[in-house]
């Protein structure tokens, strides 16, 4: 993109998002961003770091989505325990992995310095880790790591990063759900992994802008949970590989998101135009409209990820959208997007358009079968 | 995930109801279930919080534990559960019956096995995990746990292993049971909402499936089957019921816990029953009983296996034992697949659909029909029937019927929807074939290339001849001192 | 009784101002002179203190008094920058005292407010380990008495300081006839982060414990004590009283700056 183009296309977003602040992408959300890649509506509005959390609850479709305190507090105490004494556990679980020789026991607390010089902060301690290859530090405690998301940064805070003497960092990503009997529950991984995977991101990036070789960030995220029942840490290694190219691919995607604002009209917006007490002043209606005027993907997935998720099944039923009732169904109905379509051909009410006479001669003797066998 | 499922949820959508996608029942219902509804505390991973137990539908019992993270406390919630489930489990070990086999030793075999229904498959994970935080324990040395606890993890975890094992129905989660048989107008995922499912299967007077799912997805009316509490809950009512427990642990603390928790598991605990009475409500399948008959066999090894003082489960299968279980879980699979379409002409529908099975009218018979000449000379029935499914099975197919057990046939020639087929067993043994074993022309039959005749296991060794390359031979698992004093945090 | 300690506490005060000013003109002997005064001066207040301290039952949770006394005592044990969490954990394990996390937040803030109105008026404050920016590391309890060499960090310290507390608890241990069981335990958790200090989940022993951390004490000991002079003597150089015990925040940066 020429900078001209460029500037129109940030303009453009930030249009879409209005007068309210741009909502800055924590790793979660970025994670996220690669959950439904198909979905235009939620690309446009993550591009313009459109608050999707208030925009539902305006539409009156908030979502289902909830931290309980035990969850949280839990959590925290697990972090905390990982990290204390300079990061004793955690030491011990590294050298297990990693490999660290005794010497290798250094501890910066990024934290040490001003919240607003952080992220500054965290840039010279890894360039100087990098340039020197010393390993003064093994353990890099609350860094800020940026990363630009369609125009907008956004800042990453990583549990700890280690870099080892030879020259490689590792994320350590604490989590505080349980490693029985070395399982874990594959779906929270899953969802670590992805995390994870944005923090390499962000510090290959860093790298990478710094002169360094951004390979230097190990693909291996050191995953550290409570083992069995009890409050002991434990560790493993998590290819996050998969994640990365994902992720790299999505974020790709955000950028020809340009070409997703194309057919949409000039004056669209997602604005709530919040008055002074904060309250919206925009109507619900008018959002609403706004909001179908972007075409959603809708999947059942999204009612764990995504925060317009209500609000868009809400639609997809209103058109009857196979979408509604998942993947498998809508595979299984040959692609056919319509419920009253694919009802209309099984039942012989509606005739089979070009492309469609395989499926609808299935549909009908699926029918008939299913009548025949009710009898 | 078969075409004709599709279709039901596409009716189910319309009518606002869900549909039958069977047309009998294919999971054993206990005449006496018991009902057990665990919950957690949030971001533990096996830190029970309460559970509602029972065989009452009339009188649950609630177990709580105020202070969650206080391991006393726990130990006392899972005396508690033991209380009310070991007796419940004992019943059924006294009744026996001899089965005798060929070429072995007569075995006792219980009547009857105890039944276990979950709300949803997290349920039956979680279960499985009380099992193994407290099998190991020990009743006596430090940290000494009440004798009932370790006997209460066995169970537990032997319910939840053989709820993996497909056609078993010792453990049920309700939520997988319910969906076998309907087809609801959400998605899948969906289905796993307990109040949502039954929602759809049977709204409320004058409410649509989709109405009824809709009020059960709000947790302020329904609250979450469980074993996760609702976020709101746990923030606003729980949390500061167990602070007051903590600043003053009093029968009335204690109380107010209870009551709240109260208030999470009875909805939860209602719809447990109805969904008990629906699936009564639908007819059993002809194989549910054999199925159960496996499950009491299971059992009763299972209650020898205890009575001789065998230790816990291994905290991990070896190698050949993985194996075998993985080889074994794949067996009975394929068999409670075909077992389930043998019982249910909707089920064989989706065989029918994708041309592995046939369903049709006999035009034409020759029971005499016989093949080679003098000493090996055989009763060969032919009969030729007329479909209209898309057959796609080849001459020299071997099929069996579900109406006729012990019947199998070959498929001679399939043309233009008239399939002729050689009939080779199940003819009795004279010289013409015994009354009513070769269909008569005008009569309606089904085939299918679907038989429940798997070979038994691949050959596996021994766990003592356990291949190097896996770990060789493991060694028995004797679950030792720091089994039994983990902490329980 | 009071009036003494009030007494006490202002020649302290005065006595401390005094060595300080004798430092600075490099006049040694008067310094040394003067700190065997303070000293005694300590020594009396410590004595009217304990004294006092039986005679008005007060809550233990009510006053600041006792709870700054158990911090010292763990720290004093321990001999190390340590963090609440380890203060509570060894007070429960040694000395069976109910102390709480949340007892130990507003301390050192309290302690810095009592040392700005009245500087050197008390016989110790507790303080914060600096960083090498020369700001409080987060959570960490210190001794204003300590020399400026243990109160600061470098990148090795925290480590180093672990393995320093695991030796001393251990020691501790070693010399009672019934060692608790908490402290056992609290030992054995430590010990399993240091190589060759335990064996599994085995209860630890002191001895093999102490011979395992000084083992890895040994690698960083040099690096760290050369790393530490060098940010003590940055404060030392750069800061005044209050920062020199309680760190350069960014708010203080800030209100410099203004």
């Amino acid at each position: 993109m020429n900078s001209l183009r460029e500037r129109a296309f940030l303009n453009r977003l930030d249009e879409l998002r209005g007068t309210m602040p741009a909502r800055p992408h924590d790793a979660r959300a970025i994670a996220a961003l690669a959950a439904n890649p198909g979905c235009a509506r939620r690309a446009v509005m993550d591009a313009a770091g459109v608050d999707k959390d208030r925009a539902a609850r305006h539409v009156g479709f908030p979502a289902p989505f909830g931290q309980s305190q035990f969850a949280i507090t839990r959590g925290n105490v697990f972090e905390s325990l990982v990290k204390e004494n300079g990061c004793a556990e955690l030491l011990r679980l590294l050298r297990e992995l990693l490999g660290l020789s005794v010497a290798q026991v250094g501890y910066r607390d990024v934290e040490s310095v001003g919240s607003h010089l952080r992220h500054s902060h965290t840039r010279a301690l890894i360039d100087r880790a990098a340039r020197e290859d010393d390993g003064t530090a093994v353990f890099y405690d609350h860094p800020l790591f940026s990363l630009e998301i369609a125009g907008h940064t956004s800042y990453l805070e990583p549990d700890v990063v280690a870099f080892q003497i030879g020259g490689r960092f590792h994320i350590v990503e604490i989590k505080s759900f349980g490693m029985i009997d070395g399982q874990a529950e594959p779906d929270k991984v899953a969802a670590a992994a992805r995390q994870a995977a944005v923090y390499v991101l962000a510090l290959r990036t860093l790298m990478a802008d710094l002169g360094h070789d951004p390979e230097r960030v190990s693909h291996d995220v050191v995953l550290v949970c409570p083992e069995n029942f009890a409050n002991r840490p434990t560790a493993a290694l998590v290819d996050v590989r998969k994640q990365l190219s994902v992720l790299g691919r999505q974020l790709t995607r955000m950028t020809r998101v340009e070409y997703l604002l194309e057919g949409l009209p000039d004056d669209l917006t997602f604005d709530l135009a919040p008055g002074e007490d904060g309250v919206p002043t925009r109507s619900a209606d008018e959002l609403t409209q706004a909001l179908l005027q972007v075409p959603a993907r809708y999947a059942p997935d999204c009612l764990s990820t995504c925060d317009m998720c209500m609000f868009c099944r809400h639609e997809a039923r209103a058109c009857g959208s196979t979408d509604l009732l998942g993947r498998q169904i809508r595979d299984q109905l040959g692609g056919v997007s319509g419920m009253h379509e694919a009802l209309g051909l099984a039942e012989g009410t509606r005739e089979a358009v070009e492309g469609q006479e395989e499926i609808a001669r299935l549909l009908r003797l699926a029918d008939r079968l299913r009548e025949e066998s009710l009898r | 995930m078969s075409a004709l499922t599709a279709l039901a949820r596409l009716r189910a959508v319309r009518d606002g109801v869900a549909q039958r996608i069977t047309t009998v029942r294919h999971c054993h219902i206990s005449d006496q279930p018991l009902v057990l509804i665990p919950l957690k505390l949030a971001g533990e991973a096996a830190a029970p919080l309460a559970a509602m137990v029972g065989t009452d539908p009339g009188h649950p019992r609630l177990l709580v534990v105020p202070q969650p993270r206080n391991r006393d406390l726990r130990f006392a919630f899972a005396a508690g559960l033991a209380e009310v489930l070991l007796p419940y489990i004992e019943g059924f070990e006294k009744s026996t019956e001899t089965v005798e086999r060929r070429g072995g030793e007569p075995y006792e075999r219980c009547l009857d096995a105890p039944q276990i229904l979950v709300p949803n498959r997290s349920a039956a994970s979680f279960t499985g995990l009380l099992g193994r935080s407290t099998r190991f324990r020990r009743a006596e040395g430090p940290y000494p746990v009440h004798p009932s606890v370790p006997l209460l993890g066995r169970w537990l975890t032997y319910f939840a292993d053989r709820s993996q094992q497909p056609g078993s129905s010792v453990l049920l989660a309700a939520t997988e049971a319910l969906s076998l048989h309907w087809a609801t107008g959400q998605s899948g995922l969906e289905d796993a909402n307990l109040a949502a499912l039954l929602g759809w299967i049977d709204p409320p007077p004058g409410m649509s499936g989709h109405r009824a799912a809709e009020e059960a997805e709000d947790p302020l009316l329904w609250p979450p089957a469980g074993p996760t509490t609702d976020p709101g809950f746990d923030n606003e009512v729980l949390a500061p019921a167990i602070r007051a427990y903590e600043e003053a642990p009093t029968d009335r603390a204690v109380d107010r816990v209870s009551q709240a928790l109260r208030t999470q598991l009875d909805p939860t605990w209602r719809l447990m029953w109805r969904a008990v009475d629906l699936l009564r409500s639908l007819p059993e399948g002809s194989r549910v009983k054999d199925r159960w008959e496996i499950d009491r066999g299971s059992f009763t090894r299972f209650v020898e296996r205890i009575a001789e003082g065998s230790p816990p489960q291994a905290r991990r299968d070896g190698a050949v034992g993985a194996a075998a279980r993985l080889a074994g879980l794949e067996r009975a699979r394929a068999s409670y697949d075909v077992q389930r379409a043998h019982d249910d002409p909707l089920l064989m529908a989706e065989y029918r659909l994708t041309g592995e099975a046939f369903a049709g009218t006999v035009i034409a018979a020759d029971p005499e029909h016989s093949e080679g000449e003098g000493r090996s000379r055989k009763l060969r029935p032919l009969i030729t029937v007329r479909t209209g499914d898309p057959v796609r099975l080849t001459p020299g197919t071997v099929v069996g019927s579900p109406d006729r057990r012990g019947h199998a046939a070959e498929i001679v020639e399939a043309v233009d929807g008239e399939i002729t087929l050689k009939i080779t067993k199940g003819m009795g043994r004279g010289r013409t074939p015994a009354p009513g074993s070769v269909p008569e022309p005008g009569e309606r039959v089904s085939y299918t290339s679907l038989i429940d005749d798997f070979q038994s296991s691949a050959a596996l060794p021994g766990p003592e001849q356990t291949p190097w390359t896996h770990g060789g031979p493991p060694e028995e698992y004797e679950p030792g001192d720091d089994d039994a004093q983990e902490e329980w945090l | 009784m009071s009036d003494s300690l009030d007494a006490l506490e202002r020649r302290i005060a005065g006595l401390r101002a005094e060595v300080r000013r004798a430092v600075k003109a490099k006049e040694n002997s008067l310094a040394r002179s003067l700190r065997g005064e303070l000293r005694r001066a300590e020594q009396a207040w410590d004595a009217a203190i304990s004294s006092e301290a039986p005679t008005p039952a007060r809550e233990p949770e009510t006053s600041l008094l006792p709870i700054r006394e158990q911090v010292h005592q763990a720290l004093a044990m321990l001999g190390v920058p340590t963090s609440a969490k380890l203060i509570v954990a060894v007070n429960d394990a040694f000395f069976s005292r109910e102390l709480r996390g949340s007892q130990l937040t507003s301390l050192r803030r309290d302690e810095e407010r009592s040392f700005r109105g009245d500087p050197y008026a008390r016989p110790y404050y507790l303080c914060a380990a600096l960083t090498d920016r020369l700001s409080p590391a987060r959570g960490l309890l210190a001794d204003s008495t300590w020399p400026a060499e243990s109160r600061v960090l470098g990148p090795l310290s925290p480590r180093v300081d672990f393995l320093t507390s695991t030796m001393r608890i251990a020691e501790h241990l070693a010399r009672l006839a019934e060692p608790p069981a908490g402290a056992v335990r609290l030992l054995s958790r430590m010990a399993q982060n240091i190589p060759g200090a335990v064996e599994g989940f085995a209860p630890a022993d002191p001895a093999t414990a102490i011979r395992a951390a000084r083992a890895e004490l040994e690698v960083h000991r040099a690096t760290d004590a050369a790393q530490r002079a060098e940010v003590a003597a940055r404060a030392t150089r750069q800061l005044p009283d209050a920062e020199r015990l309680f760190g350069v925040t960014a708010m203080n940066t800030l209100r410099g700056a203004c």
